[in-house]
C-alpha cells in the first residue's frame, strides 16, 4: 500500500497535489489520504481533511424525498438541515426538493454506490452530479467558528449554527455548502464547493487555520 | 526623567521596564507603555513636529491620537501619531515638515509671510498665475510646494506584512468604554446578550481614566475599579482595546481595526458611547507647545505620570477647568490662575475648592494671546484680558508667566460614525452644543455623545440605551429604560477671540486662522462644504475634530445664519487614518482550475485568465507566441491536437418539458431534434441581442445537455432558472460546468487516436457522423462525445466526470504519441475558428448584435410560438440593417489591425474590428469586423484605422476563410 | 453591508444576492403592439415607493421575490415566487390570430 499514489488511479481528488507526505488507501477507486504525521489530537485542535474521493450523491425533484425514504435513509424535515443515518451517511436537505447524501468513512461510501444503483422514480427525481461538480473537504476541531469567521460572513457559532445545521453561503468569495456535524466526538464542518475552485479554497482555509495551529490531517485522525 | 510624577499617576506605564529610542538623532529613555509623545514630554522635549503650512513648532494637543500636531516619521512609516504609537527600544523617530532640523527649520520663516499666503492661496496662485500666462504654473511650482508641504517620507523598500480580516458576531456592540459604554455593556450582558465592547485607547474606562469628576478626586477611580471588575466577571462581554471602529455601514456592519486585523463586526444592535472631543479656544498663538487641551494635561499626568508644566494657566468655559486646576495643583503644578470665560461657575463649590488652594480665579476673562519663547518653541506667558462682548476683549490686559495653558472651551460629540449612519446634527443654542438625531432604529447613543455630561446621568444613559437595545432584541424582560436628564452646561458659546495679527488657529492641521474662515465666506463660499473645499478646513488628518465647531460658528456668524443651518461637513469613513494594508490585507481572489491544469503547466503552457479560470493560451515561451500558435495550428490542420475545453459551460435539462424549455430559451427549434444529435443553440435576451451560444445534445427524449460559453454560463443558468420560476415547466435545470472535464481532440488523425481508447463506440464516419452525439468509454472512463467542427477539422469533444479529467488527458497524450499529438491553447483555437469564420459571442458580438448582423438568421426558428427575445428579433430584423459582421483579408506584411480598431466610412465611424490574426493556412491577415451595410458586399474594400492613425484597406471576403466547403470537419 | 432575508436561507449579506430586475408582466409578444413591447423591454417606472423585484441567492441558486422601498431601501418582505407564479405558462401559435390575456 505504501507505494500507492493518487496518480495510481484514474479517479483523482481535486486537491491531491496538496497531500504530499500522506499515506493513502484505496477508497471507491481513488486514493484517500488516511494518515499524516499527526493524528486525532490534531483533528481535535484544527484539521483539514480532503474527502473528495469519498462517494456522495444527490437527488432533486418532488419525489426525491420518497426515493431516499425507500432506500432507508432519514429525510430531514426542513431545508438546510442534515441528518445522519445509522450507517453514518449524512443526508443534506438543501431545499424543499433537493437532497445530497454524503458517504460514510465506515464503509468507504459503499452505501452511496448502492443508492446510485437503485432505480429512480419514473418522474420528478433527478440524480445530481455533486461527486464531480463539488469538492468535499472537512474542517475539524475546536476553532471551527473562529476559523470560518475569517472567510465567511455567516455566524457559524454553536448558538446560531447547531449540529445538523447547513449554511449555503459564500466563503472566501466562492459558493459553499457548510454542514455542521460530528465524527467520533470531533466537531466537523464539511464544506462542499465548486470542484474547480478546490485548490483555491484549500489554500484559503489553510491560511485561515494557521492562527489556530491547523494542519492537514488524514481520515484516520477521525478514527 | 525629571518630569515624572509618582504613582498612582502613570496608569499606562510600567516603571520597571525602560525603553530607549532616538528622536532627531538623540537618545531618549521612557517606560514601557509610554507613547512616543509621553516619553518625549517626560524628558522635557515638547516640540515634536512642525505644522503643515507655516512650519510652526508643535507639541501635544490632545494626547489621545486625535490631532495632527505630533505626526512623526518612523524608519519605515510616515505620519505616525506620536501620542498613539508606543515608544519601543531601538525606534528611530523624527519630526516632520521641516527643512534642516526640527529645531532649526529654514522654512519656519514662512510664518512671517502668512499674510501673503491668504486662504485659497494655492488654488488662486498656482493654477493660473497672471505673471506666468502661458505656462502650466502648477507643474512649475508643484515640486517646490510638495517639498515644503511635506508630511512624511515613504519607505519604498518596504516588505509587505500579513494583514487580515475576520468577522465578529454579537447581539450588541458598544463603541466606547467610558462610563456610558461600560454601563451599557454591563446592562446588556447581564440580560444575557452577547456584547462586544470596543475601545480605541489601550485600556478600558474612557474619561474615568484621566478626568476628575469631584473636588476630592476620588470618584473616578472607585467607579472605574468597580465597573471594570464587573466587566471582567461578565462572560458575555468580549473586549477589544486599542481598536478603532472606523465606520458605520448599513445594518450595523462595523469595521473595527485592531493591530494588523480588521474585524468586520456584525451586531444586531449598536450602542455608540464614543464620548466627545474637548474643544480648544481660538486665540493668538493657541498652537504653541505648552498650550493644550485640559484633558491632554490630565492624560499626561494620569496615564503617563508626566508633569505637563511647572506653572499653569487654566482657560475654561465650563466647570471642568476647575477640576483640572485641582488636579494640577495636587500633582505639584503651580496654577497661576483659572481664567473662566463665564461670569461664574455652575457649581460654586468648585470655585471655593480652587480658591482654597490659593489659586486665583478670573471670571469673565480670556487668554487673548499666548506669548512664545524664542523661535515659538514654547509658551512663556499669556496676555489675559477681560471679555467685553462676544469675541471682544478689553484694550489692555495682564501678562501672566506660565509654561502650560490648559484649554477647556467645551465639547463636540464624536459624531462621525453617527453621521455616516444618517444621523443629523442640530445645534442647541441654549447649550451651544451640537446634538444628534435621526439615527437608524438599530443604532443608539449614550453618554456625552448624547449631550449627557453629569457622571450619574451618563451611567443612567448607558443603561437606558442598553434597555432599549434589549427591548428591540426581545431580551429586556420587564426592565424599563430610566429617564435621563442633565442640567450641566459644558460649552461656552463663543470661545473665539480673533487677533489682528492672526495665528489664532481654528484648524491646527491646515494652519487655518479665524480670518481665513471668515475670508472664505467673503469670497462667496457661504456653504460650509464650499468653505471646506476652498480653505481646506477639516481636510487634515484630524478631520474637523476640533475645527468643525468653531468653523460652523464663524460661518454662521459671517453669513447671518444659525449654526444648525450652517452645520458641519460630511463625515465619511474611515474615522481614523487607516492603512491600505488593512483594506487590502487578505483579499480573496478566487481562481478556478480545470482537472488538467497542472498538466498544462508541466507541458510549459503560457496561462491566461478567462474569467476566474486559468487556461493555456499556447504552449511555449511568451515571446514565441506567434511561432507557438503556428506550430499548434498546423498540427491541428495536418495531424492531431488536443485542447482542454473543461471551462466550457454545461447545463443539464431533464424532464418531460425539457424540449419545450429548450425551444423557449434558444432561438432554434428543438422539439424535433433527434436523440443522439447535436444542434447549434443561440440565445438572445429580451432585447433580441445575442448573448450566448452553445451546442445542444439530445441524450434522450427528455434529457438535453447543452454547452454555454465559459464566461456566459452562470448568467445563462440564472436566466433559465428565473424563467422557469415563472413558466413552471416540468424541467430540472442543473449547472454541470464543473462536473465535466472536457477536451476537443481535433485534426485529421483524431479518429485514429480515439480508436485506440474508445473500444465500445463505432467511430466510423457512418457510425458516428459529424454533429452526432455518442456515449461510451474512453480509456475506461465514462464519456460523452460530440462531433463538432469549431476549429474546422475532424474532431471530437470528449466530456468526462471531472475527477477523471487528468487521467483522460494523460491517456490521450499517450495514445496520440504515435501520431505526433500536440496540445494547443486558447489563442491557437481562436485562430483556427477564425479561419472557419465562427464567431465567439462577446468577442465578435456586442450589446447590440442581433442575429441578422451575425448572419445567424438560419439559427432562428420563425415557426415556433415563442422564444426569449423573439418579438425584439422580429422588430429589429424588420428594420433596415445598418451594419454587418464580415470577414476581411489583408496581405501579409500589412500593419495588423487589433481588436477594437475602427472601421471608417468617409469621415464617419462605421464599425470596428472584433477579431484579427495572421493565418498561416490562408497566408494572409484575416479578421472579422463590423462594417456599414454599404461596405459589406464581398469584394468591397474598407479602411481600418490602426495604431498610430495609419489607415489600412481591407477587403471583404466570403466566409469561411479556410476549407470553404466545410469538408474537413465532416470527414 | 446590508442584510437581506432569503426565504430559504435566512438573513445574509447582500453580497450573496444578485438583483434580477423588477417583476413585470410581459405583454403577449404575439399580439402586443411594437410600442407596448418596447415599453416592456426598455422602460422602467423608476417609482419612488415599494417595488417588487427578483433576487437570486447565488450560493443556493434560489430565485425569490422581494418588496423593497426605493426611497428608504428598506426590504419589506421576501417570498417564494410560487406565491405569484403558480400556474404553468403556455405560448401557442394561435396567439397571433386570437389575442388573449397577457402571459406571465
Amino acid at each position: 500500500m505504501s507505494t500507492m499514489t493518487p496518480e495510481s488511479f484514474s479517479k483523482r481528488s481535486f486537491v491531491y497535489r496538496q497531500l504530499a507526505g500522506a499515506e493513502f488507501a484505496e477508497v471507491a477507486g481513488g486514493a484517500l489520504a488516511t494518515d499524516f504525521k499527526n493524528g486525532r489530537a490534531q483533528a481535535e485542535k484544527s484539521g483539514l481533511l480532503d474527502l473528495s474521493v469519498l462517494p456522495r450523491t444527490g437527488f432533486r425533484g418532488s419525489r426525491a424525498a420518497e426515493h431516499l425514504k425507500a432506500a432507508g435513509l432519514p429525510v430531514p424535515a426542513k431545508p438546510n438541515q442534515a441528518e445522519q443515518s445509522a450507517n453514518g451517511e449524512l443526508v443534506l436537505r438543501l431545499s424543499m426538493k433537493e437532497f445530497w447524501v454524503l458517504g460514510s468513512l465506515a464503509d468507504n461510501g459503499a452505501a452511496i454506490d448502492a443508492l446510485n444503483q437503485r432505480p429512480l422514480p419514473d418522474s420528478d427525481c433527478y440524480a445530481l452530479y455533486c461527486q464531480d461538480s463539488h469538492n468535499w473537504i472537512t474542517l475539524t476541531g475546536a476553532a471551527l467558528p473562529e476559523t470560518m469567521a475569517k472567510v465567511c460572513g455567516v455566524d457559524l457559532r454553536e448558538a446560531s449554527f447547531a449540529r445538523g445545521a447547513i449554511a449555503q453561503t459564500s466563503a472566501a468569495r466562492i459558493n459553499v455548502i457548510v454542514v455542521n456535524h460530528e465524527v467520533k466526538g470531533i466537531p466537523c464542518f464539511s464544506i462542499l464547493s465548486d470542484s474547480a475552485s478546490a485548490e483555491y479554497l484549500w489554500e484559503s482555509l489553510l491560511d485561515a487555520m494557521a492562527e489556530f495551529g491547523g494542519e492537514v490531517i488524514g481520515s484516520n485522525a477521525l478514527a | 526623567m525629571s518630569n515624572r510624577l509618582d504613582a498612582p499617576m502613570g496608569l499606562l506605564i510600567d516603571r520597571e521596564s525602560q525603553v530607549s529610542f532616538s528622536f532627531e538623532g538623540k537618545e531618549f529613555k521612557g517606560f514601557a507603555g509610554d507613547s512616543i509623545a509621553s516619553a518625549l514630554a517626560g524628558n522635557g522635549r515638547w516640540v515634536m513636529s512642525r505644522s503643515f503650512k507655516y512650519h510652526r513648532p508643535r507639541g501635544p494637543l490632545t494626547m489621545a491620537g486625535q490631532d495632527a500636531n505630533t505626526l512623526i516619521q518612523l524608519d519605515k512609516e510616515p505620519n505616525v501619531l506620536a501620542d498613539r504609537e508606543l515608544a519601543a527600544d531601538g525606534l528611530k523617530v523624527f519630526g516632520q515638515n521641516y527643512n534642516g532640523s526640527l529645531d532649526n527649520d529654514r522654512d519656519a520663516l514662512l510664518g512671517h509671510f502668512s499674510r501673503f499666503m491668504p486662504v485659497g492661496f494655492y488654488y488662486r496662485s498656482f493654477f493660473k498665475a497672471p505673471f506666468m500666462k502661458n505656462k502650466d504654473t502648477w507643474k512649475f511650482w508643484e515640486p517646490t510646494i510638495r517639498k515644503m508641504a511635506g508630511l512624511g517620507v515613504l519607505d519604498l523598500d518596504f516588505k509587505p506584512e500579513y494583514y487580515d480580516k475576520a468577522y465578529l458576531f454579537h447581539d450588541v456592540v458598544v463603541v466606547g468604554s467610558g462610563p456610558a459604554g461600560l454601563s451599557a455593556a454591563l446592562k446588556a450582558a447581564d440580560a444575557g446578550a452577547s456584547v462586544l465592547l470596543v475601545e480605541e485607547q489601550p485600556v478600558l474606562g474612557g474619561s474615568l481614566t484621566y478626568n476628575r469628576f469631584d473636588a476630592e478626586g476620588k470618584k473616578a477611580d472607585s467607579l472605574k475599579t468597580e465597573l471594570l471588575a464587573k466587566v471582567e466577571a461578565q462572560d458575555n462581554i468580549e473586549v477589544l482595546v486599542g481598536a478603532a471602529c472606523n465606520g458605520w455601514f448599513a445594518d450595523n456592519y462595523l469595521p473595527v481595526i485592531q493591530g494588523k486585523r480588521m474585524y468586520k463586526v456584525r451586531a444586531k444592535e449598536c450602542i455608540v458611547a464614543s464620548g466627545s472631543f474637548e474643544q480648544h479656544v481660538v486665540f493668538r498663538n493657541n498652537d504653541l507647545p505648552g498650550v493644550m487641551m485640559s484633558s491632554a494635561a490630565t492624560r499626561l499626568m494620569k496615564h503617563y505620570a508626566v508633569k505637563p508644566g511647572n506653572r499653569a494657566v487654566v482657560l475654561t468655559g465650563n466647570d471642568d477647568g476647575y477640576l483640572t486646576a485641582l488636579e494640577l495643583n495636587q500633582q505639584g503644578v503651580e496654577v497661576a490662575a483659572v481664567v473662566d470665560m463665564r461670569e461664574a461657575p455652575q457649581d460654586k463649590s468648585l470655585a471655593t475648592a480652587v480658591l482654597a488652594c490659593g489659586i486665583e480665579v478670573m471670571s469673565g476673562y480670556t487668554v487673548y494671546e499666548a506669548i512664545p519663547t524664542k523661535g515659538n518653541k514654547h509658551v512663556r506667558a499669556v496676555d489675559v484680558r477681560q471679555i467685553v462682548g462676544r469675541g471682544a476683549v478689553a484694550k489692555h490686559g495682564e501678562t501672566i508667566d506660565c509654561d502650560l495653558v490648559c484649554m477647556s472651551a467645551g465639547y463636540m460629540p464624536v459624531y462621525q460614525l453617527l453621521c455616516q449612519a444618517g444621523g443629523q446634527l442640530r445645534y442647541d443654542d441654549n447649550a451651544s452644543e451640537f446634538a444628534l438625531s435621526n439615527l437608524p432604529k438599530i443604532l443608539r447613543i449614550a453618554g456625552s455623545v448624547n449631550g449627557i455630561h453629569d457622571l450619574d446621568a451618563v451611567l443612567a444613559d448607558g443603561e437606558r440605551a442598553a434597555v432599549e437595545a434589549l427591548q428591540a432584541l426581545g431580551m429586556a424582560g420587564d426592565a424599563t429604560a430610566p429617564a435621563v436628564s442633565c442640567k450641566r452646561q459644558v460649552n461656552f458659546d463663543w470661545p473665539i477671540f480673533s487677533h489682528p495679527k492672526g495665528k489664532d488657529f481654528v484648524d491646527y492641521d491646515e494652519d487655518l486662522q479665524a480670518k481665513d474662515i471668515v475670508n472664505a465666506t467673503r469670497l462667496g463660499y457661504r456653504d460650509v462644504q464650499l468653505v471646506k473645499r476652498f480653505s481646506t478646513v477639516g481636510m487634515g488628518p484630524s478631520q474637523g475634530r476640533h475645527s468643525a465647531l468653531p468653523t460652523a460658528r464663524l460661518v454662521a456668524d459671517a453669513t447671518d445664519r444659525t449654526v444648525t443651518e450652517t452645520g458641519v461637513t460630511t463625515a465619511r469613513p474611515p474615522f481614523s487614518p487607516e492603512k491600505l494594508a488593512h483594506v487590502a490585507g487578505r483579499i480573496f481572489d478566487p481562481y478556478r482550475r480545470t482537472a488538467m491544469h497542472h498538466r498544462h503547466k508541466e507541458m510549459g503552457a503560457k496561462m491566461m485568465p478567462a474569467g476566474n479560470w486559468q487556461r493555456p493560451a499556447f504552449y511555449g515561451q511568451p515571446e514565441q507566441r506567434d511561432q507557438c500558435m503556428q506550430t499548434e495550428s498546423s498540427h491541428v490542420r495536418n495531424k492531431v491536437g488536443v485542447i482542454d475545453v473543461s471551462t466550457l459551460g454545461g447545463i443539464e435539462l431533464r424532464g418531460a418539458d425539457a424540449a419545450e424549455f429548450m425551444n423557449r430559451i434558444y432561438t432554434f427549434a428543438f422539439l424535433k431534434q433527434p436523440v443522439g444529435k447535436t444542434r447549434y443553440a443561440v440565445l438572445t435576451n429580451e432585447h433580441g441581442v445575442v448573448i450566448d451560444d452553445g451546442v445542444a445534445c439530445r441524450i434522450t427524449e427528455d434529457h438535453f445537455y447543452v454547452t454555454a460559453t465559459t464566461s456566459g454560463v452562470d448568467r445563462v443558468y440564472r436566466e433559465m432558472m428565473k424563467w422557469n420560476a415563472q413558466w413552471r415547466l416540468d424541467v430540472d435545470i442543473t449547472n454541470v460546468t464543473s462536473a465535466f472535464a472536457a477536451v476537443n481532440l481535433a485534426g485529421p488523425d483524431s479518429r485514429k487516436v480515439l480508436e485506440k481508447l474508445a473500444k465500445d463506440v463505432d467511430l466510423s464516419p457512418e457510425g458516428f457522423p459529424y454533429l452526432a452525439y455518442r456515449e461510451g468509454s474512453v480509456a475506461g472512463i465514462p464519456a460523452r462525445m460530440l462531433r463538432v467542427g469549431f476549429v474546422g477539422e475532424l474532431g471530437y469533444e470528449i466530456h468526462v466526470p471531472a475527477r477523471f479529467g487528468e487521467a483522460l488527458w494523460d491517456a490521450l497524450i499517450e495514445a496520440g504519441k504515435e501520431f505526433d499529438i500536440r496540445p494547443f491553447g486558447v489563442e491557437t483555437q481562436r485562430l483556427l475558428r477564425l479561419e472557419k469564420g465562427h464567431i465567439i459571442v462577446s468577442q465578435d458580438t456586442d450589446g447590440m448584435s442581433h442575429p441578422g448582423e451575425l448572419d445567424l438568421g438560419w439559427a432562428v426558428s420563425r415557426k415556433k410560438p415563442f422564444f426569449v427575445g423573439c418579438r425584439s428579433v422580429d422588430i429589429v430584423m424588420a428594420q433596415p440593417q445598418t451594419r454587418k459582421l464580415v470577414g476581411f483579408k489583408l496581405p501579409q506584411g500589412t500593419r495588423k489591425p487589433e481588436e477594437g480598431h475602427l472601421v471608417l466610412n468617409g469621415a464617419d465611424i462605421s464599425g470596428n474590428v472584433t477579431s484579427c490574426e495572421f493565418s498561416p493556412s490562408v497566408g494572409a491577415i484575416i479578421g472579422l469586423a463590423y462594417v456599414g451595410i454599404g461596405q459589406s458586399e464581398v469584394g468591397e474594400r474598407f479602411p481600418i484605422r490602426v495604431d498610430g492613425g495609419e489607415i489600412v484597406h481591407a477587403e471583404v471576403v466570403e466566409l469561411p476563410f479556410f476549407d470553404p466547403d466545410n469538408k474537413r470537419q465532416a470527414l | 453591508m446590508k442584510i437581506m432575508h432569503c426565504p430559504l436561507n435566512g438573513p445574509r449579506n447582500i453580497s450573496e444576492f444578485v438583483h434580477g430586475g423588477e417583476v413585470r408582466e410581459m405583454p403577449n409578444p404575439a399580439t402586443c403592439s411594437d410600442r407596448e413591447w418596447a415599453d416592456y423591454v426598455f422602460y422602467s417606472d423608476n417609482q419612488a415607493g415599494v417595488i417588487t423585484e427578483w433576487w437570486l441567492h447565488a450560493p443556493s441558486g434560489y430565485w425569490f421575490i422581494a418588496e423593497r422601498h426605493t426611497v428608504t431601501d428598506e426590504i419589506l418582505k421576501t417570498y417564494d415566487p410560487s406565491e405569484i407564479f403558480n400556474q404553468r405558462v403556455e405560448f401557442s401559435k394561435e396567439d397571433a390570430a386570437a389575442p388573449k390575456e397577457a402571459t406571465a
